[in-house]
């Protein structure tokens, strides 16, 4: 579903490559975590996926695309297909749930009656069933997150990209939002999640990728946050700061500090 | 549904920012009451042209009753002189400069004076008795005014030789140049009212960043996210076009049709009726220049 090949993205010359030749192949169905530090390439990845930036050398793969051949007119056709979903929620503070979720159907032309059918449905898969009517200010952070689920999902995707969806969230709230990834991928939707969150990574035993400024360290199905396997010792390295990495010591400057 | 979607942003947008979209109306609608007096001005000069321009170049006006010039001393024009001024006329010493030449009665001349200001209240007092009669010549180089005027000044029975065609220009020259100046102010506020409509644009965009991200990500085509914005533009300077157009009515129809025929009786004035065909041109322009500008402000600011 999702293929890097040999994929190097620099976004200044200067500093190190964002990603650097990484080659990964994601299958239909699957649910991959993407973790590392920060600034070790995870939102560039997932920006790659979506053509929102093009990859300095190497190809990517969506759905058997090329992305960089797909013309700049039917990139919105390559968006419909991918799901998103953000830390920040990102809903229309003026729009109740409601009108946030049909939103993404009233921009790409679906009509009123599928909208007002499909819209409900959704609701009801994260959870919102008779929160239609409240206004973003009037949810709790894991409800906001399920409407930006919903209005992700709404116009079955065929993968879910969700950049860090519970870092604003507490633990319990976010094993919910977790339960409802879960349940989009078992309907057959192939899921990439970007986090920080350990816990839920080792709760949900899912296939883990692991980058390091930019490489791919590791990649390991039914993994654990960090390697049970202790050859590579950067990676035993990052446990001991998990959740607040430390500047690795080889390349200073490189990790939280810069963003 | 997606037409709706769209109307309805352009609502929320033009809302959202009313105040920049007021100034985008006034300072099109400033810009292009001057464009439109440009070509009023334009208009009037042709109407003028028409009527005189290429039918007489060189008038010769005939001594007629209370005639107080000194070649009309004798009274009014005997027909032997007006006998003799026709032959002259046609003798090859003045022939080889003259196209053709015709005469015109005083009741021609009446006949003519009221198709000519039929819209203007100085008819009624006017009696084919205070027409003079005359020659009028239609020159092969008008250049060669100065001959024919010293051959028939000093005929007997000739009040005077006007060169029409020099009085006329005289006229269009300033007229000309009054266009030129409300031409070259319509440019400046032209500048002035693209420069408005990329700001209120980009201001738009930017306030609208949210719902145009958002639409970026579900996969909204490239002319679903930029036409509420496009439309917003051009809907605010069609309407300043209208008003402009609006206005150049007015003016033509309360300021020369009522005060300045007034004024001066014996100048025609256009219509209001005729403003009217420079409203689609006003508009087309107006909504073309905001298109045009937003379009080129929204490639640099609004990513797709
Ligand atoms: N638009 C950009 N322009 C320049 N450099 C960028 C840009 N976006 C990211 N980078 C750099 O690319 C590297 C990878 O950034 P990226 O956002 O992919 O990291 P991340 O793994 O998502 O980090 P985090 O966990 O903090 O979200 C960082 O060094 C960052 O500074
Ligand atoms: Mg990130």
């Amino acid at each position: 579903m999702i293929r890097f090949e040999n994929v190097t993205k620099v976004y200044d010359q200067k500093a190190r490559p964002a990603l650097d030749s990484v080659n990964l192949e994601i299958d239909r169905g699957e649910f991959a975590f993407l973790v590392g530090a920060s600034g070790s390439g995870k939102s560039t990845f997932l920006r790659l996926v979506l053509k929102e930036d093009r990859a300095t050398s190497g190809a990517v793969y969506v759905a058997g695309q090329n992305v960089a051949k797909i013309s700049s007119w039917r990139v919105p056709r390559l968006r419909r297909g991918i799901g998103v979903v953000f830390q920040d929620f990102r809903l229309l503070p003026q729009k109740n749930v409601f009108a946030n979720v049909a939103f993404a159907m009233q921009v790409i032309g679906k009509s009123r009656s599928v909208i007002r059918d499909t819209v409900p449905e959704v609701l009801k898969t994260v959870g919102l069933e008779g929160k239609e009517h409240r206004m973003p200010h009037e949810l709790s952070g894991g409800e906001q997150q399920r409407v930006a689920i919903a209005r992700a999902v709404v116009n079955r995707p065929g993968i879910l990209l969700a950049d860090e969806p519970t870092g604003n969230l507490d633990p319990t709230t976010s094993m919910g939002i977790m339960g409802i990834l879960d349940k989009i991928n078992q309907n057959g939707t192939t899921v990439v999640m970007a986090t920080h969150d350990d816990d839920i990574v080792n709760e949900m035993r899912k296939r883990v990728v692991e980058l390091k400024n930019g490489v791919v360290i590791r990649d390991e199905a039914k993994a654990l946050y960090t390697s049970m396997i202790p050859v590579v010792g950067q990676s035993r390295r990052l446990k001991d700061a998990s959740g607040r990495e430390t500047p690795d010591a080889g390349q200073p400057g490189e990790g939280e500090g810069q963003r | 549904m997606r037409l709706a979607f769209i109307l309805s942003e352009i609502g929320s947008g033009l809302r959202r920012n009313l105040s920049m979209v007021v100034s985008v109306i006034l300072v099109t609608f400033v810009s292009l009451t001057f464009v439109g007096a440009a070509g009023m001005l334009q208009m009037q000069i042709n109407q003028m042209k028409g009527y005189w321009y290429d039918k007489v170049q060189v008038a010769i006006f005939l001594c007629s009753e209370g005639s107080t010039a000194a070649g009309c001393a004798g009274g009014p024009v005997t027909a032997e002189q007006q006998q003799s001024l026709n032959s002259l006329l046609e003798s090859p010493a003045v022939a080889q400069y003259i196209n053709d030449f015709q005469y015109e009665s005083k009741d021609e001349a009446y006949k003519h004076f009221k198709d000519q200001f039929s819209n203007s209240p100085i008819v009624d007092s006017v009696t084919p008795d205070q027409l003079p009669a005359s020659f009028r010549i239609n020159m092969k180089d008008p250049e060669k005014y100065q001959i024919i005027s010293e051959t028939f000044a000093s005929q007997p029975g000739v009040e005077t030789v006007i060169d029409q065609r020099q009085l006329l220009e005289r006229l269009f020259s300033v007229m000309n140049g009054a266009s030129l100046v409300a031409v070259s102010i319509a440019g400046v506020m032209i500048v002035c009212a693209i420069l408005l409509i990329a700001t209120t644009i980009r201001l738009s965009a930017f306030s609208r960043r949210r719902e145009t991200g958002i639409m970026r990500l579900v996969g909204a085509s490239k002319t679903v996210i930029q036409l509420p914005f496009i439309l917003e533009g051009v809907i605010a300077a069609v309407i300043g076009a209208a008003l402009a157009s609006a206005t150049l009515w007015a003016v033509a129809h309360f300021f020369l049709g009522e005060y300045m025929s007034q004024q001066y009786p014996d100048t025609a004035f256009i219509s209001s009726g005729q403003t009217l065909i420079l409203a689609p041109a006003l508009i087309i322009l107006g909504g073309s220049l905001a298109g045009i500008s937003s379009l080129l402000t929204l490639r640099r600011y609004l990513r797709v």
